[in-house]
């Protein structure tokens, strides 16, 4: 069976700084995998890897089959994401946002579909900037589903989300997951991590250092997610 | 192609949800144009000599500020880093941004053309040549913009950046000041920079005789806008965390110079000769041996043929110069202000201070038909009255006399009447308000240049 996604031997260095070194992870259809790791482990390189968004000094991601170092755009068709430090214009509209971006997509969803789905309705003719974070994190998650993706990958999607809209989110996961599609979840939210993901890896210093499911990892080491991430890090509690 | 066209008309649409973009885009042009109305309001033919002026300040002000801040401001706020999430090539939103910029300049450009025709500007002499000339402007500007967008990394620096290219090109590149005015370093420094092509191209479509003396102009546009387009997208980046390519800003500038060596190398792009600007001055700064040698004539009669070898023709102002400016004699006008002329033309037989009986006063009020456009500096028409005043003296005056009288004139012009000056209407000159000594210097110069010509020392080309 086809993955969704294949990373394999991927580097990428930043000045001195070896930003990802190395790793490699697979995440195969209706799975949700997390990338956990304390600031600076190299979580978010390698989800720009992953997106084109950087490209690696060595290694290869395959997405859906497809070479996505190769064929970036083909990969992005295939591929929705939610990343930090995006915006959208000031005065555009959630409806003339989902609009213009399903215009890329060879099968977009309705736009009145995930105006509904992920509670824009109200909002949809309302500027950009008079949206509250809660509504601006909304339209990022869907932004990213408009072209139907088999591949989701969301960078710390929950931050800036009131508890409600964290809830919200998360069951919003958990479809997507149950419509067959993968979730590539980076995130520093233990808690999220384990009620999400089927499997996770954490990373330190731009390297995977542990891998496998949650419960897994917390029945070798005893405690938390948390306890896990420490532990590799050289933290103490 | 169905997302470029969503992308450009949300372009479009973002736009005009921006009032400052408002502002800049459509406001400011037509602010230019009212200045240009304004200043030239004694223009013959209300605006139409500065149209190319206007609409190269639209498309250059688009360029150095409203495309810029677009794509910069975009790119600050994560917009551009969101868009290339998207399964899209890079030329595909830039090419939705140029779209809509170019939709925005062709409405703000026919913007102002309505209001320049509400002033009563005639109607361009060549209309698809103005529209090539203007897509050729906005492609050398507009790339150029793109140039900026991909250097800075924030909307200040676009302002800055902005400004040092916008202002230069209006003051000493022949856009806003006219290159006749300028000393003559800046017209060879103008001859860098594309803002005087797209003048050049574009007025000879309005006013002038269409694209064909305009292939320079289009060289030079296309030349540089294609640098800049190439440069621009080698220095693309969508993230400001990325450094831009600064290498290829060299080849979109040294477009600009390797353009401005070529016109200067071959002498393609024609620079006015170098202009005078001195004072008018005195009679005696021109007839200096005349009172130390002889005795003054007591009136036009006595003037003697020594009289006249004793003025130094060689100190007038030179004829392409501002002051006392004369066309040659196979020197074609615009035909845009060749009606202009033909009503002066047809006027003078009728003009009743032309035809007074005093044949100094008469020539004397003749003379100031010719006076008034050049104090008023009515570019291309003060070149041509003239002629047409030369004509006319010639055909009134007996050859015998008009030497004298013109001399006689030209030593006592502070003598006789000025009322003439106030009667040009009926050739459609404007009124001038003030002290009329300035005209009355005009008026010697003309009859030193005339005499000149009729006494010989003086080429009657």
């Amino acid at each position: 069976m086809t993955k969704a996604l294949t990373v394999a031997g991927l580097s990428r260095r930043h000045g001195a700084v070896q930003a990802v070194d190395g790793i490699g992870f697979e995440i195969a259809a209706g799975e949700i995998f997390g990338l956990l790791g304390p600031n600076g482990a190299g979580k978010t390189t390698a989800i720009e890897c992953v997106l084109g968004l950087v490209r690696p000094d060595a290694g290869s991601i395959t997405v859906c089959g497809i070479d996505a170092l190769a064929r970036p755009q083909d990969a992005r068709a295939k591929t929705g994401a939610v990343l930090q430090a995006t915006g959208l214009p000031d005065k555009i509209t959630p409806r003339e946002a989902l609009d213009v971006f399903g215009a890329f997509y060879p099968a977009p969803l309705k736009t009145d579909v995930l105006l509904e789905r992920f509670g824009l309705r109200e909002k949809q003719g309302a500027a950009y900037d008079t949206l509250s974070g809660g509504q601006k994190q909304r339209l990022a998650l869907a932004l990213a589903f408009v072209g139907d993706p088999q591949l989701l990958v969301l960078d710390e999607p929950a931050s800036g989300l009131d508890v409600q809209m964290r809830r919200e989110l998360h069951d919003d996961i958990r479809r997507i997951k149950a419509a067959g599609r993968a979730v590539l979840l980076a995130t520093h939210d233990m808690d999220e991590a384990a009620q999400l993901c089927d499997r996770v890896a954490v990373m330190v210093g731009g390297r995977v250092l542990a891998t496998g499911a949650p419960a897994a990892l917390i029945a070798g080491s005893g405690g938390s997610l948390e306890d896990v991430l420490l532990k590799l890090t050289g933290g103490a509690r | 192609m169905r997302a470029l066209l969503q992308l450009t008309l949300l372009g479009l649409k973002l736009n005009f949800r921006n009032r400052m973009a408002i502002l800049y885009g459509y406001l400011f042009p037509l602010i230019f144009l009212v200045a240009f109305w304004a200043v030239y309001r004694s223009d013959p033919v209300p605006l139409a000599l500065h149209l190319g002026q206007f609409l190269t300040i639209t498309v250059l002000g688009s360029a150095c500020f409203g495309l810029p801040t677009t794509i910069v401001s975009e790119r600050e706020r994560g917009v551009w880093r969101r868009y290339r999430l998207l399964p899209a090539r890079g030329w595909v939103f830039l090419t939705s941004v140029l779209l809509a910029r170019a939709v925005l300049l062709v409405t703000a450009a026919l913007l102002q053309l309505a209001l320049a025709f509400a002033f009563g500007m005639p109607m361009p002499a060549h209309p698809i040549g103005l529209a090539i000339a203007f897509t050729a402007a906005s492609f050398a500007f507009l790339a150029f913009g793109l140039v900026i967008a991909m250097l800075v990394d924030n909307v200040p620096a676009v302002q800055a950046l902005g400004q040092c290219i916008f202002l230069p090109m209006l003051m000493i590149g022949g856009v806003a000041v006219q290159l006749e005015s300028l000393p003559a370093w800046a017209q060879h420094l103008s001859l860098f920079a594309p803002g005087r092509y797209a003048v050049e191209a574009l007025q000879l479509s309005a006013t002038g005789t269409g694209l064909s003396r305009a292939g320079f102009d289009f060289a030079a546009l296309l030349s540089t806008g294609a640098a800049g387009a190439i440069a621009a997208g080698a220095m693309f980046r969508w993230d400001k965390a990325f450094a831009p390519r600064r290498a290829w800003l060299l080849l979109a500038i040294g477009m600009w110079v390797a353009v401005g060596l070529w016109a200067e190398t071959r002498g393609l792009a024609s620079i006015s000769a170098v202009k005078d600007t001195r004072e008018v001055g005195s009679a005696r700064d021109y007839a200096p041996t005349s009172p130390s040698t002889k005795a003054v004539p007591a009136s036009w009669q006595g003037v003697t043929q020594a009289d006249i070898d004793g003025i130094d023709f060689k100190r007038l102002p030179p004829d392409e110069g501002i002051i006392s400016p004369l066309s040659r004699g196979d020197e074609m006008p615009d035909p845009i202000i060749q009606p202009a002329l033909d009503r002066i033309r047809d006027g003078l037989a009728g003009w009743s201070p032309g035809n007074v009986s005093d044949p100094v006063q008469r020539a004397r009020n003749l003379l100031a038909i010719a006076a008034v456009p050049d104090i008023l500096q009515m570019e291309q028409v003060e070149r041509f009255v003239p002629r047409l005043v030369f004509a006319r003296l010639q055909a009134v005056i007996p050859p015998r006399d008009l030497p004298k009288i013109l001399y006689w004139i030209a030593m006592h012009p502070n003598e006789g009447g000025d009322r003439a000056i106030h009667q040009l209407g009926a050739f459609g000159l404007p009124d001038i308000t003030g002290p009329t000594k300035p005209v009355r210097g005009r008026v010697m110069l003309y009859a030193f240049k005339l005499l000149g010509r009729l006494a010989g020392p003086l080429p009657n080309n």
